[in-house]
């Protein structure tokens, strides 16, 4: 039993950090807290739904055209909303807020819920992993997000527009004098968390069904994860869904299934208290932004 | 090269600049001496363009007014109303003052932040040559930026201003917080790349004693306008510069 609550434990971390990953790449170098995260994740779920059932798309041009708008959508609520609001923390949120609810709450109005709006898993097999039964779809989510972590490292270390992030990240008037144009750079940091959205959904949905309050627990595990790894921090990302995801693992296993929510935001408090700025935390301001 | 006239820059009702005009020519170390509060760095906000982005971002937020009148002429062409980003395109490139670096990234790392514009190749290039400038940093390579001493990123603040292939090359106190003895270092080095590399400098400062004998020509700028301008050694020979900046 506890090397099967270990790989799903595991499983689990994966799927925080996929959730978080998005959120936290914005936010570590636009400073935008894109509150409608949650949201961009459930219209690229929705929107990759409808152009299967509806359209009759092939699957990986659905997904392409799905990832794309997500972009697009990020792009143009930057260019359009954010813009005007930027470095006024408490308006980005509410603008960022509000653009959430009303996605979330029109798909409500449409009353898409229930069972059958879900996406395909990729493979429907499972696999014995030192006794314990996991299917494809949770190893693909915990190789994903190897692999994107691994990409979004490379990215911000190796490419101009990645350490162009990481230069306005740090200081943005600075990285101004070198031509960089940071409305342009934020404008992309919001794009690209829209489109790991997107990517997020569409390994992470296949393990449930896609309704709209998905969009609030994914925003709201996301903070979770960002809060207590400290805001903008990728290393505290992956430490701090290492610590969520095992403590709901075997909170579930050994304690019972309705601890899990209290044993996470034991955790959130926990680390609060001992260290504000979240353990990889750098940002002073924490607790003025949330 | 360079060439602003009448230039009035106001935050709100403050007149932070008040009718400067100078010029630059091309080749030429100019510098622009003046005490605290004098406006030289509103002068070098003014030239690279950040005070258009500070406007913007002021008027978004509903902040301060900025208000700026007369022309700035770069290469006969009228950049008064040219976006920061663009001028750095035109090889107007400015260090900020407090030798601004990105703490949280290695010295290697800086140097390719601030190649944005340029290839891999060409970063190396001038990086090479920046460790020929500034010999320390050459073992401070892989060291976060944020852990070098003042002198240190003075240092790295102009290498990575280099590595943009600058062609006017803006300093804005790059002696301020810096011993005597490094002081001297970051003078020589100034003086050696524009021998070398034919960039022109234009630098503010309120250290008029180590500057004053290496620039071509020289402003004084107090209150926000052009109190005497001359050589460097017209400059020096000065009386009233003498009691002002030398405490004779």
């Amino acid at each position: 039993m506890l090397v099967g609550t270990t790989i799903y434990a595991l499983i689990n971390t994966a799927i925080l950090a996929l959730m978080a990953i998005g959120f936290n790449l914005t936010f570590g170098i636009s400073g935008v807290a894109n509150f409608a995260y949650g949201a961009f994740y459930v219209f690229a779920a929705y929107g990759i739904w409808g152009m299967l059932n509806l359209l009759h798309i092939p699957y990986l041009l659905a997904v392409l055209i799905a990832v794309l708008a997500n972009l697009i959508l990020g792009a143009l609520i930057y260019r359009f909303v954010l813009l005007r609001v930027r470095g006024q923390a408490l308006s980005e949120v509410i603008a960022t807020f509000g653009i959430g609810l009303a996605i979330l709450e029109l798909f409500s109005y449409f009353g898409w819920v229930g069972f059958e709006y879900t996406l395909p898993v990729f493979m429907d097999r499972s696999f014995i992993i030192a006794g314990t039964y996991v299917d494809f779809q949770r190893l693909a989510i915990l190789g994903f997000s190897a692999v994107l972590i691994a990409c979004l490292w490379w990215f911000t270390h190796h490419t101009s527009i990645g350490l162009a992030f990481r230069g306005i990240a740090q200081d943005e008037r600075t990285a101004l004098t070198f031509g960089i144009d940071s409305d342009r750079i934020a404008m992309l940091s919001v794009s690209f968390g829209a489109g790991i959205a997107a990517l997020a959904a569409l390994f992470i949905i296949p393990l449930g069904s896609i309704a709209p309050g998905e969009g609030y627990d994914v925003l709201i595990k996301a903070l979770a994860v960002c809060i207590i790894g400290g805001l903008g921090s990728t290393g505290g990302v992956i430490a701090a869904s290492f610590i969520v995801g095992f403590a709901e693992r075997f909170t579930d296993t050994y304690i019972g299934s309705h601890w899990t929510m209290i044993v996470s935001l034991a955790a959130i408090l926990l680390v609060l208290t001992i260290k504000p700025s979240g353990l990889f935390g750098k940002q002073k301001e924490l607790e003025e932004r949330i | 090269m360079l060439e602003i006239e009448n230039l009035m820059v106001f935050f709100e009702n403050a007149l932070a600049l008040n009718g400067l005009s100078l010029g630059v020519r091309t080749g030429e170390i100019v510098g622009v001496i003046g005490s605290n509060s004098a406006g030289k760095t509103t002068l070098m906000n003014t030239i690279s363009g950040l005070i258009i982005d500070m406007r913007i971002k002021e008027k978004r937020k509903g902040g301060e007014r900025i208000t700026i009148y007369g022309n700035i002429t770069y290469d006969g062409e009228d950049i008064t109303e040219t976006p920061p980003s663009d001028r750095v395109k035109q090889g107007i490139v400015l260090s900020r003052e407090r030798h601004p670096v990105f703490p949280e990234s290695s010295v290697v790392e800086n140097f390719k932040i601030a190649g944005y514009l340029r290839s891999k190749s060409e970063i190396q290039e001038t990086m090479d040559f920046v460790f020929t400038l500034f010999p320390p940093l050459t073992k401070l390579k892989t060291r976060k930026a944020g852990f070098l001493s003042g002198g240190e990123q003075q240092m790295l603040a102009i290498g990575m201003a280099l590595v943009v292939r600058p062609k006017l090359l803006l300093l804005d106190e790059p002696l301020l917080g810096l011993s005597p003895m490094m002081q001297k270092a970051v003078v020589d080095a100034i003086v050696s790349l524009n021998r070398e590399t034919n960039i022109t400098v234009l630098l503010s400062e309120q250290f008029a004693r180590p500057v004053l004998p290496v620039v071509d020509r020289a402003y004084v700028v107090e209150n926000g306008m052009l109190t005497l301008s001359g050589t460097g050694a017209e400059l020096m020979d000065n009386p009233e510069i003498k009691a002002a900046y030398f405490g004779v």
